[in-house]
């Protein structure tokens, strides 16, 4: 459906869930191109270096050494060049303060990380087709507020 | 200031004696006048009988030369001749003399020339006759001619002697009338004064000993009262000090010597003097606070410590006002209060508010553990189990595709009981913002939740028309799931559940023994299902944490369910209550304040 | 100052497409939205040229005709869901008619280009449409069901929270809260 590959960053310090993340994206039929970042700090000096493609949408969880997912979210939302960018919150809270919080903040979308591999990619198809609607379909990308459990 | 009795009687008690003064002034002054007036009738009265008695001389003196020559006429005798010569002597001396008491008066200065006039022509005919009786020139017609008119001339003397004397009658009479009138009229008078004046005094001598009175009872009230003053102060821990700001003189009261730690009245207190108490710590602030007392009427409290002679360390607040006594002059009156008391069990109340404050964090951050670290562990496992494939699964034993499938369903097990217990615990952590919300949306997402099982179970969900109401919406939403869910789980098998909601607005008066009293109205909604229902002897227990009326085996639950619609219910200043048939349906009814 | 605008993105973006076109000298007449036809040939060269101007706005020529089916399907639905009397259409006669192919036909093209369905992708654009109506805060969820053409509230409600996650209410007050935010 897209000519180049669609390119996804990953904060989070869990080596399992990245690896779930990446086998996750591999399998779906979209070709990606996903990269990883382990904390907020090393996520936020990514987004700035200019050499670095900004992604089509980051995920980001909130539960982060160094800089918490809240505090990047804030930052970025602060950030003239990289306030455009799609952000998926993916945690493990499901806390409706965390949800709303976080949509206030600027996140587009709310992923409860799934405790089912079958459901991650499913989540994850969702948020990429959604996203690639609101890219090519017109929509208006202020209202774009999604989640997923 | 209310409290000093009002003596407004000195200045009556100084009408009063000015009054009586002014009237014991009069009276005097009439006393005087009515000596004054006694004296000079007296004179008056002196002054007639003089007159009279110089006219009665005047009268003799003539007489005495009448007789006198009478008798040298008869006898020849010039013996008889004596008399006459020396009347005419006395005749001057009593004309002058009378001169001079009638000068004031000149009808009788008239009257007394006339008789002057009188007397020399009497004299004159005593003459004729004496020459005329005269042997030598006798001619007894002319003798008898003078005889005569001597007689005649007697009797004009004499009677402007009598019209002199009475003339002088009359005015002494018309005198003495005038004062007899004035002095007949004075002693009423004044005797009647003289009353009024006593009375005055009476009446001032009476109200004297009546504030004499009232003064002794106030006086009495005020030891009273300043005695219970001392004795409050000491009772309550607090003392005063008055600065008197004009004279500069500070006075403790006994108790402030006391707070001190010293014995009253040890010392003369002046304006450093609690500083030097003070301690050492809160120097500055109370020497700042005790500057700015002078320009500020009123000053809020200051809180310090004081260090007693034998060190001991007391907390101390003090407030002062000035205030302006009936004199005009500024008086700085100061509070003192000991609060170390209160002091010592504020800082026992914070330190348990820190430990409460601690044990809520410690409680959160058990939450925190609950939901993220305690999660974490068991997604993993859960996915990873999930990514045993089927190929994987075909080339184990069966006993090992067996306990895989052990392990997934107590992981599920698990998931739902971390799950419930950290909603349980979110009902009461999370904020609590109360949102005006139309129930029926509220439902309307709860059904939405249950979309699934409603539809597997072909359930069938009743409901009127619900309130607005003022609520917290998630909790709310999960209220309406639990319960619905509840009846959903608990339907029995071969009936297609059905759920009816119906809500009614009530009066908390009806239901005095759940329900808050301060609160009037109430919504009672009531979910009703015809579902397996229950004991009815467990319609209490059910709403406690991890009671559960079923096996594991036969109903998947974890226990949490109705106490978190308990805990929700409560939040919202609300009552739940259960019943139940047996085999005929439960009931759950819900009230939810206006 | 909070100003809402409505704007036609359809307006826009033909108004900057024509710009572009015209500054480079080139003819064409536009066939319908996102689909013109340019009248002399022109070379590789120049076709990048306009490739490379047109894509920081997001512009893309598209190719594949398949992709330009599903790009005309697109246009149909946002067309039909923003039409005020799209009650009167049924959805799948309006396309087939519009596009000239059976809806069956439609249907397996766009599965297969965009991986996912027609029905999806109407629901996705009548919820966009109630989201900006409630953002627009004129109407009542009971009016924007009607317009929307959903038989009840409650339905409107369960597919907003089926395709966004949450509520209309709740999605109501996230953006309320994040303008505020944003202030």
């Amino acid at each position: 459906m897209q000519k180049n590959a669609l390119h996804i960053l990953l904060a989070d310090d869990d080596e399992d869930d990245r690896l779930f993340f990446k086998d996750a994206f591999e399998e779906i039929k979209i070709q990606t191109n996903v990269n990883f970042v382990h904390d907020g700090m090393q996520l936020m000096d990514h987004l700035m270096n200019t050499d670095n493609k900004l992604p089509d949408i980051l995920f980001l969880d909130l539960n982060m050494p160094k800089k918490t997912g809240k505090e990047c979210l804030i930052e970025i939302k602060k950030t003239e060049h990289l306030k455009d960018i799609i952000i998926a919150i993916y945690s493990t809270s499901s806390s409706e303060e965390d949800i709303e919080d976080t949509f206030i903040q600027g996140a587009n979308i709310y992923i409860k990380k799934p405790s089912d591999f079958n459901t991650l990619k499913k989540i994850i198809n969702e948020v990429v087709t959604v996203n690639w609607h609101y890219h090519t379909s017109g929509l208006n990308r202020d209202n774009f507020l999604l989640r997923l459990k | 200031m209310k409290w000093i009795p009002n003596f407004n009687s000195s200045n009556s008690l100084r009408v009063i004696f000015v009054i009586a003064v002014f009237i014991l002034l009069f009276l005097s002054s009439i006393a005087y006048k009515h000596n004054q007036d006694l004296n000079e009738s007296s004179k008056v009265v002196m002054h007639t009988y003089e007159i009279n008695i110089q006219l009665e001389r005047l009268m003799s003196a003539i007489k005495d030369a009448e007789t006198g020559q009478r008798g040298y006429i008869i006898t020849r005798n010039a013996r008889f001749l004596t008399p006459y010569i020396y009347s005419r002597d006395k005749v001057n001396t009593s004309f002058i003399t009378l001169k001079k008491l009638t000068a004031d008066n000149p009808q009788q200065q008239e009257n007394l020339q006339k008789l002057f006039k009188l007397i020399t022509q009497r004299f004159v005919s005593f003459e004729n006759c004496l020459k005329y009786s005269d042997p030598k020139t006798y001619d007894k017609r002319k003798l008898d001619n003078h005889m005569f008119g001597g007689r005649i001339l007697m009797e004009n003397i004499r009677f402007k002697v009598d019209e002199m004397n009475d003339i002088e009658k009359t005015f002494l009479k018309t005198r003495l009338k005038i004062y007899d009138s004035e002095i007949s009229l004075s002693p009423l008078f004044s005797i009647s004064l003289f009353l009024v004046a006593l009375c005055f005094i009476l009446l001032a001598y009476r109200q004297i000993s009546r504030d004499f009175e009232r003064l002794k009872v106030f006086n009495k009230r005020l030891l009273i009262s300043s005695g219970l003053i001392a004795e409050s102060e000491s009772i309550g821990n607090f003392s005063t000090w008055q600065w008197d700001l004009d004279a500069d003189k500070i006075d403790y009261s006994d108790n402030q010597y006391r707070l001190l730690g010293h014995e009253p009245n040890s010392f003369v207190p002046n304006k450093a003097t609690l500083l030097k108490f003070v301690h050492p710590d809160d120097k500055e602030t109370f020497a700042s606070y005790m500057d700015g007392i002078v320009e500020r009427k009123q000053l809020p409290f200051v809180y310090y410590k004081i260090v007693r002679p034998n060190y001991e360390v007391r907390y101390f607040k003090t407030t002062a006002k000035i205030v302006t006594d009936q004199q005009g002059s500024k008086i700085l009156l100061g509070i003192n209060f000991d609060i170390t008391d209160e002091h010592l069990l504020n800082i026992e109340l914070q330190e348990r508010n820190k430990e409460l404050e601690k044990s809520n964090k410690e409680l959160a951050s058990f939450n925190h553990v609950a939901s993220h670290d305690l999660q974490e562990p068991l997604r993993k496992i859960q996915t990873f189990i999930s990514r045993v494939s089927d190929a994987d699964k075909a080339v184990m034993s069966d006993s090992a595709k067996n306990y895989i499938s052990k392990i997934e369903s107590s992981a599920k097990r698990m998931r739902v009981l971390i799950d419930d217990l950290l909603l349980f615990s979110r009902t009461n952590t999370t904020k609590k913002e109360f949102i005006k919300i139309n129930l029926n949306e509220l439902l309307d997402n709860a059904e939405s939740e249950l979309a699934e099982i409603i539809e597997e179970k072909k359930a069938v969900i009743k409901t009127n028309k619900l309130p607005k109401l003022s609520v917290i919406p998630y909790q709310i939403e999960q209220l309406f799931i639990n319960l619905i869910g509840n009846s959903l789980k608990y339907s029995r098998p071969e009936i297609e559940p059905e759920i009816s909601i119906i809500s009614e607005k009530v009066n908390s008066s009806d239901y005095p023994e759940i329900l808050e009293q301060s609160i009037k109205k109430f919504h009672k909604i009531t979910f009703t299902d015809n579902g397996m229902g229950f004991d009815p002897q467990f319609k209490e227990t059910i709403f406690i944490l991890f009671q559960r009326l079923h096996s594991k085996t036969d109903y998947p639950g974890t226990g949490i369910g109705l106490a978190i619609c308990k805990k929700i219910v409560e939040n919202h200043k609300g009552h739940i209550i259960a019943d139940s048939t047996l085999g005929k349906g439960s009931q759950f009814t819900v009230f939810l304040p206006d | 100052m909070k100003l809402f605008i409505k704007f036609d993105i359809n307006t826009i973006c033909s108004l900057y497409l024509k710009q572009n076109l015209e500054q480079n000298n080139i003819n064409f007449t536009t066939l319908g939205f996102g689909e013109i036809e340019i009248e002399d040939n022109i070379d590789a060269e120049a076709l990048d040229n306009l490739k490379t101007k047109l894509a920081p706005c997001g512009f893309e020529v598209v190719e594949n005709q398949k992709s330009v089916l599903v790009q005309k399907i697109k246009d149909a639905i946002i067309e039909l869901v923003f039409m005020d009397d799209s009650n009167n259409y049924k959805s799948s006669v309006f396309l087939a008619e519009k596009l000239n192919h059976s809806y069956g036909y439609l249907s397996n093209v766009f599965s297969e280009v965009t991986y996912s369905s027609i029905e999806n992708f109407i629901i996705l654009q009548k919820i966009e449409r109630a989201k900006q109506l409630i953002i627009i805060n004129e109407m009542s969820l009971t009016e924007i069901a009607f317009l929307l053409n959903y038989s009840s509230v409650a339905h409107l409600s369960t597919q907003f929270k089926n395709t966004t996650g949450i509520t209309p209410s709740a999605f109501q007050r996230i953006i309320k809260k994040r303008r505020e935010n944003l202030k």
